[in-house]
Parts: structure tokens; sequence; C-alpha cells
């Protein structure tokens, strides 16, 4: 009987995304239909364009990557039933103090630079997370308003640091363009990312200049099964699940809630901190205002559809890499405007909740019916 | 003079965080956090710029109501309905929103990013208010939005405070079981009070779009659904404390347009001070905040 139960959990744990990811695809084809285009051309087209070549694989690798990270922080809050909603000022933090370290340090070897660098990013994050964290231990603040506030606060302190302290005052003027780029010195080389075309090329696949796949795509994975690995056999990992799922409970046992929420967040702060770093280190090798946004609350989805499970993030994030890259193609190719899919992302979003709290209550029904 | 005309600024700054905030007091004293503010705001702007651009302002903020209510209509059935994580919910709602709006706008005016330009109301004068000297510069040619948001405040207070539907809100919103035992429908309660905030969040989007700039711009609500969450705050979940918290947030907002080169604190900071502040609040340094006991609280009446 109780097999027979666990399997069908495992099941309805499994067909949840499945559903929710086909009734946010129906109601996006209602959308697309209005607007006079063939909703089965544009999903087509969207995994032709995605998969028919090697470059456009690689570059969903890439889009995945930052995702990855964020939503492996969301999901360690999540475990012991905390709401990161603060990891976008937690990357921001993060990469201006990994893009600090970048341009202020020169002429050092990349292999003491590099995790310099690194450890700056997760510095900044830690850094952000523990303000609210700190405030919630000792003053019952709750974490969602603070981390919303401390966002933009981040946000403002960025925009200072960069466009008034750190502002690159060697930029050479660009033709035609009146002043200069509010933007940081570029990183040092020595501070960047290797591309991964190098170790490709071994096994025969050669990717062209364009992509910016990078070392920080297979870090993200390990780090994945690391973060899987402390959840689910360590004692730590035992007490973050504990906390997460009763923390009066968890008291009982001796575990002390406030300790494992502080320093489960700053572990969440720090994979948040390594965010942006592959866009800093890949591809812009400096920072201004204009750098990517919304890697948090994409993270957000991307745990809910995993399930906060570290193997489902690295699916999911891959699943919204090729969402990114197939609107692109709906929109060069058929001139569907490519928020079609960010719709279709929010509606998966909302089915998914919806659709796990239902098979919740009927898995916690089928439990009292057992036990009756 | 020019503190007259700062003054000036800071009302015209105050009104969308003013409107929005007053529907967060509504959603919040029911007992669910709305997170979805802002992607409430955004389609309100959005829409506003659709229906005066076809129909005149008037439809432009029926349409943008209509719009803040509906998003709220999803937020309700999620979270009330099914009680689901409310913050997920209003995340979920901000990213609808968000593409919804890139969406239509390049759809109807051809443009993911702005709408054509839209006029707004025609501004009137105060009577009586605008005749006293000092106060000629607040109250003449001023947006008919901004009288609304300003009389909608002492409306609230005496909603919330004296009538029944107040009482009701207020009840669901700190003890949801006590309130159901009592036979108030806990459910229909919450789902008025979220809608209630959407469609005040729609009109802050027209007012922006309407009555502040003259056309929809992708980005124009710059987070101020979540000022407004934080003047609800620093309100104290209350109607006439939202009215002072809007107003400095937007006397904070008006100066920090005009801190240029040169001024003594850079306006990034300036732009700190409404979420410095709330932290402050939330920590018990300026003052101690009293959220609804059931607030953020799904009600399901098998668990009770």
């Amino acid at each position: 009987m109780k097999r027979d139960r666990n399997y069908k959990i495992l099941a309805l744990k499994i067909a949840a995304p499945v559903i929710a990811m086909i009734l946010a695809a129906l109601i996006s084809s209602l959308i697309i239909l209005a607007i006079d285009k063939n909703p089965l051309q544009v999903f087509y087209t969207m995994f032709k364009f995605s998969f028919s070549r090697l470059d456009s694989i690689a570059i969903i690798f890439f889009n995945a990557t930052p995702l990855i990270f964020s939503a492996l922080a969301v999901s360690i809050g999540f475990k012991m039933g905390l709401f990161n909603i603060g990891i976008e000022g937690q990357y921001l933090i993060g990469t201006f103090l990994a893009a600090l370290v970048g341009f202020s340090l020169k002429g050092l070897p990349a292999a003491i630079h590099l995790p310099l660098v690194i450890m700056a990013g997760i510095a900044g994050g830690m850094l952000w997370s523990f303000i609210p964290i700190f405030l919630k231990v000792k003053r019952g603040v709750h974490e969602v308003i603070s981390t919303i506030m401390l966002n933009y606060v981040a946000y403002s302190l960025i925009h200072y640091l960069i466009a008034d302290v750190f502002k690159d005052k060697q930029q050479s003027l660009v033709e035609g363009l009146g002043s200069v780029l509010v933007r940081t010195p570029k990183l040092a080389e020595s501070a960047l990312i290797p591309k991964m075309h190098g170790f490709l090329s071994i096994f025969g696949i050669q990717l062209p200049k364009h992509v910016y796949l990078n070392w920080f795509f297979p870090i993200g994975i390990l780090l994945a099964v690391g973060i899987y690995y402390l959840v689910s056999y360590t004692p730590f990992g035992y007490e973050l699940r504990a906390v997460g799922h009763n923390p009066e409970a968890s008291k009982i046992a001796g575990i002390k809630p406030d300790i494992v929420y502080l320093k489960g967040f700053l572990l969440s702060g720090a994979v948040a901190g390594l965010v942006g770093l592959s866009d800093l280190l890949g591809y812009f090798k400096y920072m201004d205002m204009d750098f990517p946004q919304g890697y948090g609350f994409d993270g957000i989805a991307v745990a809910l559809i995993a399930q906060n499970n570290p193997f489902g993030i690295i699916a999911s994030a891959m699943l919204f890499g090729f969402l990114k890259r197939g609107s692109e193609g709906i929109q060069a190719l058929l001139k569907v405007p490519m928020d079609t899919i960010v719709i279709l992302q929010s509606l998966m979003i909302i089915f998914i909740v919806v659709i796990t709290k239902i098979i919740n209550d009927y898995v916690k029904r089928l439990e009292k019916k057992e036990a009756a | 003079m020019l503190t007259a005309e700062l003054l000036a600024s800071s009302l015209r700054m105050a009104v969308p965080i003013l409107l929005t905030a007053i529907g967060a007091v509504y959603t919040e004293r029911s007992g669910i956090v709305n997170i979805g503010l802002e992607g409430m705001m955004i389609v309100g702007s959005f829409w506003a710029s659709v229906g005066a651009y076809f129909y005149g302002p008037f439809v432009g903020i029926l349409f943008a109501m209509l719009a803040g209510a509906f998003l709220a209509l999803i937020h309700s059935v999620t979270t009330v309905t099914f009680g689901v994580n409310q913050v997920v919910s209003g995340v979920a709602l901000n990213i609808l929103a968000y593409g919804a709006s890139r969406f239509l706008s390049l759809v109807i005016f051809g443009k993911a990013t702005t709408s054509h330009h839209v006029s707004g109301f025609s501004p009137i004068d105060v009577p009586i208010l605008s005749d006293i000297p000092f106060l000629k510069l607040l109250f003449t040619d001023i947006s008919p939005i901004v009288i609304t948001a300003l009389i909608l405040v002492p409306i609230s207070k005496y909603i919330i405070d004296n009538t029944v539907f107040g009482l009701r809100l207020r009840a669901v919103g700190e003890n949801p079981l006590a309130a159901d035992t009592l036979g108030i429908n806990v459910f229909a309660m919450r789902y008025a009070g979220v809608i209630i905030s959407g469609m005040l969040a729609g009109m802050a989007g027209a007012y922006l779009t309407m009555e502040h700039t003259g056309m929809y711009v992708e980005g124009m609500t710059q987070g101020k659904g979540y000022i407004a969450m934080a003047a609800m705050i620093f309100g104290n979940w209350t109607p006439t404390g939202t009215l002072w918290a809007s107003l400095l947030f937007g006397f904070a907002e008006a100066l920090s347009l005009r801190a240029g080169e040169g001024s003594i604190i850079p306006y990034q900071f300036i732009k700190m001070i409404p979420y410095l502040l709330t932290l402050a609040v939330l920590t018990g340094i300026v003052k101690k905040a009293t959220p609804p006991a059931a607030s953020g609280e799904p009600y399901d009446r098998s668990i009770g």
C-alpha cells in the first residue's frame, strides 16, 4: 500500500510541471491565434531555430547558466521555508564587487586573479543577504519585504558607484557619441572566465566566436550536485529541511532555527553572488547600468518548476534557456513578439503553483485516509 | 517660490504612490499580501494609453482600472481560492504584466516600449484652496486624479473604520476563523480587498500615463508598486498614515530629481530614502509596525 502511494506521489510530482506547461502553451496558443499566427508553426519554429544548429544549443546552455545559480539560491531559501526574493540585489552587489576586483587589480596571473574575482562575487552576495537575515533573526522583519527594499537600495547604490565613483574615464570617445559611456573600466584579461570552445574542440565540437558559453556552466552543474548532496545527506541539510518543515518542532529536536536561518540564507546569498558572473566575466567584461536584470525573478520560476530539486533546476534552467533562444527565433522569422514567451513563462508559474497545491492537498487526504 | 514648487512637485510624485498604497491597505487588511501591485500599475499605465488614445481620458481610466482588477482577480483566484503562496503569485503577475504590456504595445502601437501620445483630463483649480496665496501653486492647474486620490484618503478611512464592510474586511484579516464562525464570507471579503487594490493600482498607472507623461512608456512605474507597499507599511496599514508616508516618499522623489550635478548628497542616495525608512520602521527604529495578524496566511476551512 505504502509503496503504491509513493509511486503515485512521484508520478504526480513529475506530472505537475508537464500539465502546467501544456496549459500555459494552450493559453499562449490562443494569444498567438489572436494575432493571426499559427501556434503550431510558432512552436515548431522555436524548436527548429533552437536545436537544428550546434551553436544555437550552446547559446541555450549559456542562457541557462545564470538561471542555474539563481534558482539554486532560491531553492536553498525555500528548503528552510524562507523566500529569498532579494537575489536581484544580491547578484547586483556581487557582480559589482567582482568587477571591482577585476578591474582594479592588475598584473596577477589568472590562476590567482580569477578565483579572487569569483570570491568577491560570493562575498557581495553574502553581504547583501546578511542584512535581511540579520533583521529577521534579531528583529523579526519579514524577509520578503526587507529583500524587496534592499533590491532597490542595491540598484541605487550600484548606480552611484558606477556613475560617480568608478566610472571609466580612460574610454576613447565613440564616433558620433557626445560623451563617454557610463560604465566601469574593462576588467583585466586575467580576471575573465575562459570559454569552453577549446575543451569542446577536443571532442570535435567546433563552436563559432559569437557563442559565449563558458566554464560557469559546468561550475553551475557541479554546484547543483554539491547542493543536492548538502541538502540530502549532511546534518546541516537535515536541519535546513527540519526547520523548513516545522520550525517549532525542530526546536524540540535541539535545532536552533535562527542559526539555521542565518547559515542557510548566507549560503543562498553566496550562490546568488555568482548569478551575474557568467555575463560579466564571459560576455560584457565591464559593468554598466544595463547589466541584465530579472535573473532573480526568473530563478524563482525555475526553482518552482523544478520543485526545488537541484537536478530539476538544471533541466528547467535549460528549458528557460531554450524559451529565450526560441523567442528570438519566432520574432526574427515569424514576426511574433518575443514577449509571447514571457507571457508563457508567467502562466507556467501560476499553473505550477496551483497544480502543486492541488496535488499536495490530494496527497494529504490520501495519507489521512490511510491513517484512518 | 522654490519651496512651493518643490511641494507641488512632491504632490504630483506622491499621487501614484498614494493611490496604490491605499489599495495596498485594503488588500493587506483583508489578509492578502499583494506583491503584484507593481504589475497592476503596469497594466493600468498601458491600458490607460489604449483607452485614452482611442476613446478619451474617461475610457482610459476605466480601462486601466479594469485591467488592474483583472490581474487582481487572478491573484484572488490563486491565493484565496487555491491558497497558493501569495508572494509567488504576485511575482508571476508582475512578469505577466510586463510581458503582456510589451506584447500588446507591439500589436496595438507597433512599438514594444511606448504608446502614441495621449491626452489626459483638463487640469482644474480647486475652489477656495487655490485662492490662498501660499497654496496657490499646489492647487491650481492640477489633475482631477490628484484630487480623487486625496479625497480617497478620508473616504477609505471611513470605510475601513466605520462601515460594516470595513469591519468585516478587518475581521478576515485579523482572524479568519473567528470571522467565518460569525458567518462572514472570508473568501468574498478577501476577493473584495484584492480587487479594490487592483483597481486603485490601475488608476495609479493611468495617472502616470495620462497626467504625468502623456504616453505609456515601458518601465514607467519604476518600482512604484513596491514603494507603495513600503508607504502602506510606513503608514502602519492605515489610509491616513499612508497619506503622510506617500507625501514623504513623493518629496524624496521630487528632491532626487532636483539634486543634479554638484549637490552635496548624490541623488541616488535620496532615492534610497523610502526603502531605508521602511526598513527602519520594520526594525522598530522609528516606530512599531503592527501588520494585520493573518496577513499572508491562506485560509483553509478544512485546517482552520
